[in-house]
């Protein structure tokens, strides 16, 4: 059975006529890496609360359909029964923090001291977690003295060290500048090479197409495309979903736009895959110049 | 039963991350009025603003925490009000829940509340603790009534009936104010959210309505203090 | 605006070790007797004997005159001659002030309603100086003070200097946009607004994602709640406390007797 099965979602806020999600279903395997991709106000950061149970439990509004993480109905489970299945880091590396803890190291602790834990699992879970993230040397200081990238490794931390089966990431970089940004890719490829499952909301498409094995776009709460990241990147269609796609695709584009680009061949969405197509491509055009 | 169920209802998670930030407003804007000379406290805007949108549960314990943290990081004199504090955020929250904080004209009376709890409950710390004559300027007030013959009790009570409504009826408004300022759907994650009536236009009437109010209660009070004194 | 999170100075000595409720028990008995003791000079008694002695005991000494001085000094002062001057009542006339007679009693009402004071804020002094706030909530959540109550007090004492660096920052940057924070009332109750509106709204609008992350952190879990710090409290830690109650007991109770 799939890790997470959304079947036939349709949710609505409170005080809003439209909803925010339609009809949405989908199953996410174990140890997948799926990516949610869409326009500004799509549904992305909707459904990354739905996926982590704040939708319905925080929000509260008009859910309908059904959520299985694990075999967990959300709808009908506490919030504090999911949030120990699914983990959910955002945007925000500074609202992130619990605000009352005075280290890094307390601060990782805080969820474990609340599932009540003994102290030597706390200590040896928090010990391994700030090597896998790679923040040992900030253990002892304060949360609130440390860079964006810092942050947000702390918080991404802090929910991984409770162990959710599921991580649940909401443009966990959008906030940061690009050293933040690579620093936190850096610990997110780890935890895909681990197996863990990883659902993303990002608009850096590089990244994307570097980790994700699905790529799920979403367009005024609807999914409108499903697929791998070499389908679903490449197809310039998306721009009118008011998705920005990578420089590489849009370079491909304007040359088949002049008419240059060889026929049914896909566009190109990462660094590698651009140099070996222009590579081709140029190759090809000093051939028949000769 | 009912008792535990009313407190339960103030506190959910928004209520616990919403009470710190209501101390340090309150410090941050008393600390701001120091700075900016003003003749009031206006410390406990957000104590007000917790009571509201919380209940008054939440509200006397953002007033009792406020106090202490006040002593614990600036100035330790502050422990001893502490139910004075208390008692302005749990009058709030009533004030709130009988529908006081729906327009200005209303949260005028609710500051004039709010004010006359105030004064009752520093009387007799000023009077037990202090010996009826405290270390702020308003003590002169006192020792003129004292003066004039009356009683500690009753010299210590129409002085802080003196001083309190200009600052309550302020600290009402203000918190009202920055209520006002929150979007609904904000306001919705609260446990009360129904206390506040966000208003839809007519605001320089309601505005005027609440002036009016004002000046009204200010003279009705003065005629009535007057009286008290002479 | 202080940029020192609390009075707590670091230091090694006996009274550091104390519990923090241990402390908290000797702050609450000073008060009990100051202010209720069988005599009335039983205030400046107990500071002189308990409260300095114990601070110069725990390496703080300095930094607890200081305090006091700063703190204290001006409120005591200011109710003393206030109330020397300004208490009813005849008696024996010390010196004339004006129209007002100095008596002999009022100076010594005073006298003990000051000391009273300076005993009850002086003692909490003590216990700041030598506690870490955030050590005294763990140690007051471990013996059953509601987890989310500390929560909010270390949480505080967290957020308010982040605001308080803020609160600068924004008074900095109006001023060079030449706004008035001196001049008539009007003029300053008008700076207050654009003071404080950014910072208000700015904090309150955190307040829902910070909610999530520690909803998000099993936050409202039932189960029973670990504390990461242990922190120490040996036997004779006990000894003292139930020491303590039973001095404030018969003193208080030699008092009802006495009368
Ligand atoms: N708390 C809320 N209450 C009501 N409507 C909301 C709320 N949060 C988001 N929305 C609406 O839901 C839609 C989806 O928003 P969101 O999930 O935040 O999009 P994205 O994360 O893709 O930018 C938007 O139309 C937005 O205005
Ligand atoms: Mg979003």
């Amino acid at each position: 059975m799939a890790q997470v099965t959304i079947n036939n979602l349709t949710y609505t806020y409170p005080l809003t006529e439209e909803p925010a999600l339609r009809e949405i279903s989908i199953e996410i395997q174990a140890g997948e890496f799926l990516a949610v991709i869409g326009a500004n106000g799509a549904g992305k950061t909707t459904l990354c609360y739905t996926l982590s149970g704040f939708i319905p439990h925080f929000f509260r509004g008009e859910l309908q359909g059904k959520i299985l993480i694990d075999g967990l109905d959300t709808a009908n489970s506490k919030l504090y029964e999911i949030v120990e299945k699914v983990g959910l880091a955002f945007q925000n590396p500074f609202n992130q923090i619990s605000g009352s803890k005075f280290t890094v190291y307390e601060e990782i602790a805080f969820g474990l001291e609340n599932l009540g834990l003994p102290r030597d699992e706390i200590r040896s879970r928090v010990e391994w977690i700030l090597a896998l993230t790679g923040i040992e040397d900030l253990a002892e200081r304060s949360p609130y003295a440390l860079s964006g990238g810092q942050q947000q490794k702390v918080a991404l931390a802090s929910i991984l060290v409770m162990k959710p089966g599921v991580l649940v990431l909401d443009e966990p970089t959008s906030q940061l500048d690009p050293i933040g940004t690579r620093e936190v890719f850096q610990v997110i490829r780890s935890l895909a090479h681990s197996g863990q499952t990883i659902i993303l909301a990002e608009h850096k498409m590089e990244w994307i197409a570097e980790f994700a094995d699905r790529v799920l776009v979403l367009d005024k709460g609807e999914i409108v495309r499903l697929g791998t990241p070499q389908q679903v990147l490449s197809d310039i269609n998306l721009l009118s979903s008011g998705i920005g796609l990578s420089r590489y695709t849009r370079v491909a584009h304007r040359v088949n736009q002049q008419k240059l680009w060889p026929k049914g061949q896909r566009y190109p969405i990462s660094l590698q895959e651009a140099t070996e197509a222009f590579g081709r491509l140029l190759s090809q055009e000093g051939g028949s110049k000769k | 039963m009912n008792l535990i169920n009313s407190i339960k209802k103030d506190f959910n998670t928004m209520t616990w991350v919403l009470i710190p930030v209501a101390i340090a407003i309150n410090i941050v804007i008393g600390q701001f009025v120091v700075l900016l000379k003003l003749p009031v406290f206006l410390d406990s805007i957000g104590t007000v603003l917790v009571a509201v949108i919380a209940g008054p549960w939440a509200g006397a314990l953002t007033g009792t925490l406020s106090n202490i943290i006040w002593g614990l990081l600036i100035d330790p004199n502050a422990f001893p009000w502490f139910p004075v504090a208390l008692l302005i955020g749990f009058v709030a929250g009533w004030c709130a829940i009988a529908g006081l904080f729906k327009s200005w004209w209303r949260v005028v009376i609710a500051g004039f509340l709010i004010a006359i709890t105030a004064a009752l409950a520093s009387t007799p710390i000023a009077v037990y603790l202090y010996g009826g004559i405290t270390a702020s300027g308003s003590s002169f007030i006192t020792a003129f009534l004292i003066q004039t013959g009356r009683d500690m009790v009753s010299a210590v009570l129409s002085t802080n009936f003196l001083v309190e409504p200009v600052d309550k009826i302020a600290t009402a408004l203000l918190a009202f104010a920055i209520l006002e300022g929150l979007s609904s759907r904000y306001l919705a994650r609260f446990p009360r959210s129904e206390n506040v009536a966000v208003a839809k236009g007519g605001r320089t009437t309601q505005l005027i309505v609440a002036v009016l109010v004002t000046v009204f209660l200010v003279a009705l009070y003065a005629l009535v203090f007057v009286r008290l004194i002479s | 605006m202080r940029d020192r999170l609390s009075f707590y100075i670091l230091r090694e000595s006996p009274i550091h070790r104390m519990n923090p409720l241990t402390k908290l028990t000797l702050v609450f008995s000073l008060i009990l007797l100051a202010f209720l003791g069988p005599v009335e000079w039983l205030a400046i008694l107990l500071f002189t004997t308990v409260i300095l002695p114990l601070s110069f005991l725990a390496h703080v000494g300095r930094e607890f005159l200081s305090a006091t001085a700063r703190l204290l000094l001006p409120v005591i002062g200011f109710l003393f001659v206030m109330q020397s001057i300004f208490l009813p009542g005849g008696g024996t006339a010390l010196v004339q002030v004006w129209v007002l007679d100095i008596t002999l009693e009022n100076v010594n009402i005073a006298f003990v309603n000051a000391t009273r004071i300076l005993t009850m804020i002086s003692s909490f002094l003590l216990l700041l100086l030598t506690t870490h706030p955030s050590a005294l909530m763990s140690d007051l959540a471990r013996r059953g003070v509601p987890g989310p109550i500390s929560y909010t007090v270390t949480s505080t004492l967290q957020i308010l200097p982040q605001m308080q660096v803020k609160a600068a920052t924004i008074m900095d940057a109006q001023r060079a946009r030449g706004l008035e924070t001196q001049g008539n009332l009007m003029k300053r109750i008008r700076a207050l607004l654009p003071l404080v509106a950014p910072l208000v709204f700015g904090s309150l609008v955190d307040v829902e994602e910070r909610a999530i992350a520690i909803e998000a952190r099993a936050f409202n879990s039932p189960r029973q709640k670990t504390s990461l710090v242990e922190i120490d409290d040996r036997p004779i830690d006990r000894r003292i406390r139930w020491g303590l109650i039973l001095v404030v007991i018969f003193l208080l109770g030699s008092r009802l007797w006495l009368k």
